[in-house]
């Protein structure tokens, strides 16, 4: 049904998408104090997974996929993708989709779409022909020539995510992507996220605060404490694909959000 | 009836009034010289104006590069390292309060009375507004499009042709409309203090022995040179930066306000 022939084939074998962190340790130094922001972060995410990070406001979550995106440096601990140490940003490896706002205004959505490309160089028409398979991937098909003021907010995100995606990484890190949506474009840009994930078969790492978010998109939620960050409770969500918006009223939905929500009042 | 017409139609009323009301008596020539003897005035001494004309437009093209392209450069430097610029920004902010034309018989001291001392003046003139819209046009850009630039992996000067500057267009081009105004005050202004050349000159000159149809000729000329700069930062604006929604209504007040000055100087 998806048009995606020339976004996902060839992904090498070695570039399957798995992340594994090791014991990783952030303290920030400050003139007057020292904070521990993340203490012994310790994950594994296998290919093709969807995974959440949720917890409290300042938890970490989003430094520690900052980590993964190769944005900052942990202070100690080691963080691998694909087996290889992640030390600065690697957009072969990783793509990242941060909060609304984080398009270039002045450029249209397909050049939005094209700046990796062309950071490195890629030939024009190669560029274009990409980012056309890219804004089709994520339902923006004759919407190329627009500039991000021109855009609905959701349809912003779907321009993040086909930039994230459009130079064909493993793993999709995912920064609060729909926090600054409305409550309907949220739940319809979750269902269009997955089947974009479910056709591009990445990894995805997806950093949160929606309780509900996260257990209707993920294959595992790992809750994180307040500071110092630790990760303190792994859940596996096992509700069927495709998820449908009545799991949302079910028993086991519930019952695997109160759990998070527990962990998480407890810390705050 | 469009603002626009309304407006084309108040500037014709003016100008009828301005004809109007010297010939019929109501205001006496020496105030007010008719528009058509305005014209003819400086028709006559054409000559005379074309070369006054020359010698402005001269003091003004040099003052313009320097105070433009030390602003633009000033401005992106300090406006990028946060200890020059909490070390700076508050000089700079204060200066910007001084009247500067005090400093100005100083200039015609270490300068003469020739062009250089209004290049000097109005480039000073014209270099601090450049400059503080340059710095706070850097300091405003989102640092969310720079890391997102970092995290495709943009190197320190893909970012900074690809993001700061396209970034801070909008910001440079605020700042350089009010400072390129500036310049034309400054310049016209000094001409008209203590100086032997240019526009300002001859009005002052022909003030000096009231003659008025004169005097406004070079007014007007002062007048068309404003009008040109504003449309040529329009044409700037137009071609550099594509994403302005709608967010620049007024800033015909602002010209007019800037171009009235060197009269109230």
């Amino acid at each position: 049904m998806q048009p995606l022939a020339n976004i996902t084939p060839l992904t090498p074998a070695t570039n399957s998408g798995s992340i594994k962190i090791s014991n990783v340790g952030q303290v920030f130094t400050t003139s007057s104090q020292t904070v521990v922001a993340l203490e012994d972060v310790s994950l594994e995410v296998k290919p093709g997974r969807f995974v959440v990070l949720v917890g409290p406001s300042g938890c970490g979550k989003s430094t520690l996929l900052m980590m993964m995106a190769g944005l900052r440096q942990q202070t100690s601990g080691s963080v691998l993708i694909d087996g290889r140490p992640i030390t600065r940003p690697d957009p072969d490896r990783v793509g990242v989709v941060f909060q609304e706002a984080s398009l270039f205004p002045w450029l249209t959505a397909e050049e939005n779409v094209e700046f990796p490309l062309m950071l490195r160089g890629t030939p024009k028409t190669e560029r274009r022909a990409k980012s056309q398979d890219a804004l089709k991937l994520v339902g923006l098909d004759g919407f190329g020539k627009r500039h991000p003021h021109e855009l609905s907010g959701g349809m912003k995100q779907r321009v993040s995510i086909a930039r994230g995606l459009v130079q064909n990484p493993p793993v999709l890190l995912m920064d609060e992507p729909f926090a600054a949506l409305d409550e309907q474009t949220r739940m319809t840009m979750g269902d269009e996220l997955l089947r974009i994930w479910a056709a591009t078969e990445k990894t995805v790492v997806f950093v949160t605060h929606s309780l509900t978010e996260a257990v209707y998109l993920a294959d595992e939620v790992l809750v994180m404490s307040a500071r110092p960050g630790r990760i303190v409770d792994r859940l596996q969500v096992m509700l069927p694909r495709p998820r449908t918006y009545d799991m949302l009223s079910g028993d086991a939905f519930s019952s695997l959000r109160d759990r998070i929500w527990q962990h998480i009042r407890k810390s705050a | 009836m469009s603002a626009h017409t309304l407006r084309r139609l108040i500037i014709v009323f003016l100008v009828i009034l301005w004809e109007a009301l010297p010939r019929l008596g109501l205001i006496p020539e020496l105030f007010l010289p008719s528009l058509s003897s305005t014209l003819a005035a400086g028709w006559n001494e054409a000559a005379e104006y074309g070369h006054a004309l020359m010698i402005t437009l001269y003091e003004v093209a040099i003052s313009m590069v320097l105070a433009c392209g030390g602003g633009i450069l000033g401005g992106a430097v300090v406006g990028s390292l946060p200890r020059l610029r909490s070390l700076m920004m508050p000089i700079v902010s204060s200066l910007y309060a001084i009247p500067l034309v005090i400093l100005y018989p100083v200039f015609n001291v270490w300068f003469g009375i020739g062009s250089e001392s209004k290049i000097a003046f109005a480039s000073i003139y014209g270099f601090l507004p450049t400059m503080l819209g340059t710095a706070a046009g850097i300091q405003t850009i989102d640092p969310q499009l720079l890391t997102a630039a970092r995290s495709m992996g943009a190197t320190l000067p893909q970012r900074l042709i690809h993001v700061i500057i396209p970034a801070a267009i909008p910001t440079v081009l605020a700042g350089l409309r009010i400072g390129g105004a500036l310049v034309i005050v400054g310049v016209v202004v000094s001409e008209m203090l203590i100086s032997s050349a240019g526009i300002g000159y001859l009005i002052s000159r022909y003030r000096t022995i009231l003659d008025s149809p004169h005097v406004f000729a070079g007014v007007l000329l002062v007048l068309a040179l404003t009008i040109a700069f504003s449309a040529g930062v329009r044409w700037v604006e137009r071609r550099a930066s594509i994403w302005q929604t709608g967010t620049r209504g007024g800033q015909s007040d602002g010209e007019v306000s800037a171009t009235a000055l060197p009269f109230a100087a």
